[in-house]
């Protein structure tokens, strides 16, 4: 199946919403205005490659862009850092670029039409709202890489959740702290107290960790199993429902992409 | 300054200066001086335990009240430049990582140590080559402040910038000129402050 026909599936089932996350998530497909003339000479191949959706779907009927904003928004409303999706950010980006080369080839060939080119600027301008959401989910789970890295290189599960370009910039920036740290104030301590490991009782440690206490919106996606509250009590959500718990509480069902984090 | 101060006194002055930075949102001058009084605080500290530590027993009380002491001004020292370097980094990411541009402003600049003069470029050289990883499609260093609605922009130019290359070819930004542009040509020259969206 290819994303033209994925287009066709979406807008007979009547999917598009008028709100943004609506538009967005019918978006990537409507980019593919591919037959719009034929490619003069022998540039890029119009017809993007046919994509075996079934590696990339894990619930039918989800398009990669939907997947992508169901991760976006989890990885902006999650206080801890989720497991990297490189294959669906290769994916896209692939696709977007394919589409820039289309667009380019279109943009410059003189028999393209005024309607066409009405076309392709709102081709344009999804690609760039998509590129936003790539960008955003990218810098988000920098901003959270930043502030856990000292964390991040003492934790192997959660280096393993990273990106390799990610796993180096924490280790780099753990790195830069160190010494930044230590040039304003350990260096001048007396060396009984120039450790950065200090496990002094009754003080918080003195690495920055995910608070997975922190309570999140949560939805869930279908009927989940039971999950047990602070306070010993069950709570069993069904399809649709949305509860306000802590993040440690449903962290697996996150995980198992059973709900997904509003 | 009255020489009857509690320990950890300087410390909770320290704190305080963060705390004020984050409720007015403005990164402070950087207090050499209060740092070090603290530093010096700790040496006298060190000294003043080392006698009792060498005592045989259980742990003088006094020895106590000093690590204590020593404990938490270090903390405080800790968190002072941790939350300074929390809001160097937010100040980088403002402005779309151009480090010259926060470098130059004098003003900026004169409330900088040097060690974090050094901490920002190293951060720049590490952010630099994670960048490096994404392809040009993709510019990780664009605002995400607001999704675009257009490509284009209508921009009026708030300080000269000189030639810039965009989609209608080279154009010359000078102060006070409107342009109908490419979003994604000039959007780090909105974010850096020299244009502005009409």
């Amino acid at each position: 199946m290819n994303w033209d026909e994925e287009y066709d599936l979406i807008a007979a089932k009547g999917a598009a919403a008028n709100h943004f996350i609506g538009r967005a998530r019918n978006a990537l497909p409507d980019d593919d205005d591919f037959e719009i003339s034929p490619l003069p000479g022998p540039g890029p191949s119009a017809q993007p490659a046919a994509v075996p959706l079934g590696l990339l779907l894990p619930t039918e009927d989800e398009t990669p862009l939907q997947q992508l904003i169901r991760h976006w928004t989890n990885e902006r409303n999650c206080p801890d850092i989720l497991p990297a999706q490189e294959e669906l950010l290769v994916t896209i980006l692939d696709h977007i670029r394919r589409q820039s080369q289309t667009v380019q080839l279109l943009r410059e060939d003189a028999s393209t039409s005024e309607d066409e080119h009405v076309r392709i600027m709102l081709a344009q301008t999804e690609m760039e709202r998509v590129k936003f959401i790539v960008r955003s989910y990218i810098r988000t789970r920098h901003y959270k890489i930043d502030r856990y890295a000292r964390f991040i290189t003492t934790n192997a599960e959660l280096q393993r959740r990273l990106t390799g370009g990610e796993r180096e910039h924490a280790s780099r920036y753990a790195n830069i702290l160190d010494r930044h740290l230590f040039k304003c104030v350990l260096q001048s301590l007396p060396p009984a107290q120039a450790h950065l490991d200090d496990t002094a009782a009754f003080v918080p440690s003195m690495i920055t960790q995910p608070d997975k206490t922190r309570p999140v919106f949560v939805h869930a996606l279908q009927d989940c199993p039971r999950v047990r509250l602070p306070d010993g009590t069950a709570l069993e959500m069904r399809k649709g429902h949305i509860s306000l718990v802590p993040y440690h509480v449903i962290e697996n069902l996150v995980a198992r992409g059973e709900v997904e984090l509003v | 300054m009255s020489e009857t101060r509690q320990y950890g006194e300087l410390a909770t002055q320290l704190v305080l200066e963060s705390r004020r930075s984050t409720q007015t949102d403005i990164l402070l001058k950087y207090n050499d001086a209060l740092v070090r009084s603290i530093i010096r605080e700790q040496r006298d500290l060190e000294k003043a335990a080392e006698p009792l530590a060498l005592l045989d027993g259980p742990p003088a009380p006094a020895l106590i009240v000093i690590e204590t002491a020593i404990n938490r001004n270090k903390r405080c020292l800790l968190a002072y430049h941790t939350h300074r370097t929390d809001r160097l980094r937010d100040m980088y990411w403002a402005v779309g990582g151009a480090l010259p541009h926060i470098l130059s402003n004098q003003e900026l600049r004169g409330r900088l140590s040097p060690h974090e003069v050094d901490f920002l470029r190293e951060y720049h050289a590490s952010i630099m080559d994670f960048r490096s990883d994404f392809s040009d499609e993709l510019d990780i260093m664009a605002s995400i402040t607001q999704p675009p609605k257009d490509l284009h922009a209508l921009v009026q130019v708030v300080r000269d910038c000189g030639w810039i290359q965009t989609e209608l070819g080279n154009i010359n930004f000078r102060k006070g000129e409107r342009f109908m542009v490419r979003r994604a040509d000039i959007e780090h020259l909105i974010v850096q402050g020299y244009l502005e969206e009409v």
